[in-house]
């Protein structure tokens, strides 16, 4: 099983420290109380950024610091390395926001990171967080609180709306994993349910899905065959987009009845998932179950 | 990116694989050289479903392809009008199988699907038991190769030596493009052996383009079949006009904020017009990628409101704010009133920024959904 319960002493390695996102995030994510102990730049001579030492390599940055977790802020050609140099160091999470990696690469990546039972969770993702201990990536501060909820999202922006107004009404999160819009990724929803099944902080969970592809219906099966029994709920986008037209994200792309809204509403449905069509219905839904 | 069958027939035929003849024509008054008849005219558009639609059509004169050429072009499929036919040459006296290769992304393989009969959809093809051999394998050529001709192995002749020499093309092909999937629906077999690809969908990977230098030419020479693509690999920012008729233009970011803003307008009796993920992260400070949108988005005949929707997990809303005045002072054509809604860093520095443009900011977005109901004159439903 996946553990995603990283923590604010998690020892954090951040790839492509030294560019303008690197950078920007790394302080962010310190700001945040995120345990960043090391950078990996290919440009020479940089010794540390704001006391962080900086390294040329993952091998060398695991060594000398013990990483365990990585964020990569790496373009997008150049992640499939990143990810094998991340795995041969022996770094056990990889948490990958670039944008557009091609799709053939994240096969490739996805099979080395099974075959090293390496957890990768992106591409395309604001990251994940624990809250009040650790973010890996960006997702906003003003979303994020502690409490119940565990989020699962393929969009960015649709779950920090979705917090943010849980937030406002003092509603938190256990363990936020944006699992990334692109259709081959490193962790999928369904692959989820084991984990937050055996997360006893976790007393219900909110999935944040869109058409396209197949992973709501994978989800909801992974549901019922593990018998999960915290309270689900879901949002999913895109119900009045046109088929044939990918939606912004690489996997929303809806081709004959092939990742419609429909077959992923009934699918959770019948696995019991409470699903909302907007998000003042989410919220409201949500602390009644909360207030209950 | 969805191709439509002409162009996937292209890339195929640009590595040897066998497809009819075929010319594209947009006017049924101006008809390019045509192959050998008899002739089969077929709608050009990325969605299955084209004969049941009535978007394939026999023609066996000249006068006939003419007039069904004009009559596809009036039809709609799958919320899309249709501009473009392929005119092919017919294939007669073969048989029709079925082939598929496909990114399989839960096993992180290839899935490879062969059925000895085709001509319908593969769910309708699924119902006969046993008709439709699957199996998954790596995701080389050579792998994908062995994987079918094992799948064909204990098919009759010619049609079993037909499947294998046809995914052995089809593999090299799938992997070279970096498809998603491609599918061959029907794959033609003749009685002496030889087969040619009846149909095509193919899916490419429009993040492959900086290294797929065929596909890109493709879409840089009929980038008006594939607008959002297109747009995408020149603009960095995705739009798609989800209704020419819509009166909401709107500026947004998130793919899956954007979809959802949309089917809660629609849901409400609104009419929104386009859907945008501009990706403020990535403005780095220039108003180049706004001034587009807005310029987009004043083409709508109906757009009578802006709906600014920006929920801020990384842009700085005061910059943001500022390209926004600065891309509305470049395009004067936009005059339709702005209603913004931001959420994030910088918020106050916005609302000072957009106050001196005379644009009110809210952070709620029912909120703003109510004013842009008031700027349409609408009553909430």
């Amino acid at each position: 099983m996946i553990d995603l319960a990283v923590n604010r002493r998690t020892p954090v390695l951040v790839q492509g420290i030294t560019g303008r996102a690197g950078r920007q995030h790394t302080r962010l994510m310190r700001g945040y109380g995120t345990n960043i102990v090391a950078g990996v730049s290919p440009a020479r001579d940089v010794g540390d950024l704001d006391g962080i030492p900086v390294f040329a390599g993952c091998r060398d940055a695991v060594a000398a610091t013990g990483a365990t977790a990585s964020v990569l802020f790496v373009g997008a050609m150049q992640l499939l390395g990143a990810i094998r140099e991340a795995v041969e160091a022996g770094i056990r999470l990889i948490v990958t926001p670039t944008e557009g990696m091609p799709v053939h690469d994240a096969l490739a990546a996805l099979r080395l990171t099974r075959a090293a039972g390496v957890a990768w969770v992106g591409a395309s993702t604001p990251g994940m967080a624990v809250p009040g201990e650790a973010k890996l990536g960006f997702l906003p501060d003003s979303s994020l609180l502690p409490g119940p909820l565990g989020i699962v999202s393929k969009s960015g922006t649709l779950s920090y709306e979705a917090g943010y107004r849980l937030v406002q009404h003092g509603i938190g999160q256990s363990v936020w994993i944006g699992v990334g819009g692109d259709p081959v990724k490193g962790t999928r929803f369904a692959e989820l349910v084991p984990f937050y099944a055996a997360h006893r902080p976790t007393r219900a969970v909110l999935i944040i899905g869109e058409i396209g592809g197949s992973e709501e219906e994978e989800f909801a099966r992974a549901l019922t065959e593990r018998q999960f029994t915290k309270p689900v709920f879901a949002l999913i986008a895109g119900r009045s987009s046109p088929q044939g037209v990918t939606m912004g994200h690489a996997g929303a792309l809806v081709h004959g009845k092939h990742g419609s809204y429909a077959a992923k509403k009934e699918a959770l449905e019948a696995a019991g998932v409470r699903v909302f069509a907007t998000l003042d219905e989410m919220a409201a839904g949500i602390r009644a179950w909360h207030a209950s | 990116m969805y191709l439509v069958e002409h162009d996937a027939k292209a890339l195929l035929a640009a590595r040897g694989i066998p497809v009819p003849k075929g010319a594209l024509v947009t006017d049924a008054e101006e008809l390019p050289s045509l192959p050998p008849g008899p002739w089969v005219v077929k709608a050009q558009v990325p969605a299955g479903g084209r004969g049941k639609a009535g978007g394939v059509r026999r023609a066996d004169t000249e006068a006939a392809v003419r007039e069904a050429v004009s009559e596809i072009l009036r039809l709609h499929i799958a919320g899309r009008r249709v501009r473009e036919c392929r005119i092919e040459e017919r294939v007669s006296f073969a048989h029709e199988a079925y082939a598929s290769i496909l990114l399989d992304p839960v096993s992180a393989a290839v899935r490879v699907l062969l059925a000895p009969r085709g001509g319908m959809d593969i769910e309708s093809l699924a119902e006969e038991t046993g008709l439709v051999r699957s199996g998954l394998c790596d995701p080389d050529a050579a792998s994908i190769a062995a994987c079918a001709a094992g799948l064909a192995r204990d098919l009759p002749h010619p049609l079993g030596a037909a499947l294998g020499s046809a995914i052995h093309q089809l593999a090299a092909a799938f992997c070279a493009y970096e498809c998603t999937l491609l599918e061959v629906n029907p794959l033609f077999v003749m009685p002496d052996g030889t087969w040619c690809a009846g149909d095509a969908k193919m899916i490419t990977d429009d993040s492959a383009l900086p290294r797929q230098s065929a596909v890109a030419a493709l879409l840089e020479r009929r980038a008006h079949a594939y607008p959002e693509a297109h747009l995408k690999l020149h603009h960095g920012c995705d739009y798609v006009v989800v209704d020419p008729e819509g009166e909401i233009g709107l500026l947004t970011t998130g793919a899956g904020l954007s979809m959802m803003l949309i089917d809660e307008l629609r849901a409400s009796g609104l009419k929104p017009y386009n859907f945008l993920d501009v990706r403020t992260g990535g403005l780095r400070g220039d108003p180049t990628r706004l001034i587009h949108v807005l310029e987009w988005i004043a083409q709508g005949p109906r757009v009578k409101v802006l709906l600014v929707n920006i929920f801020a997990g990384i842009t700085d809303l005061g910059e943001f704010a500022r390209l926004l005045l600065a891309a509305l002072r470049s395009v004067p054509e936009f005059r339709a009133p702005v209603v913004a809604r931001l959420v994030g860093n910088g918020f106050e520095a916005a609302r000072a920024a957009l106050a001196e443009g005379d644009i009110p900011v809210v952070t709620d977005l029912e909120v703003a959904v109510s004013r842009v109901r008031e700027k349409l004159g609408v009553e909430a439903a």
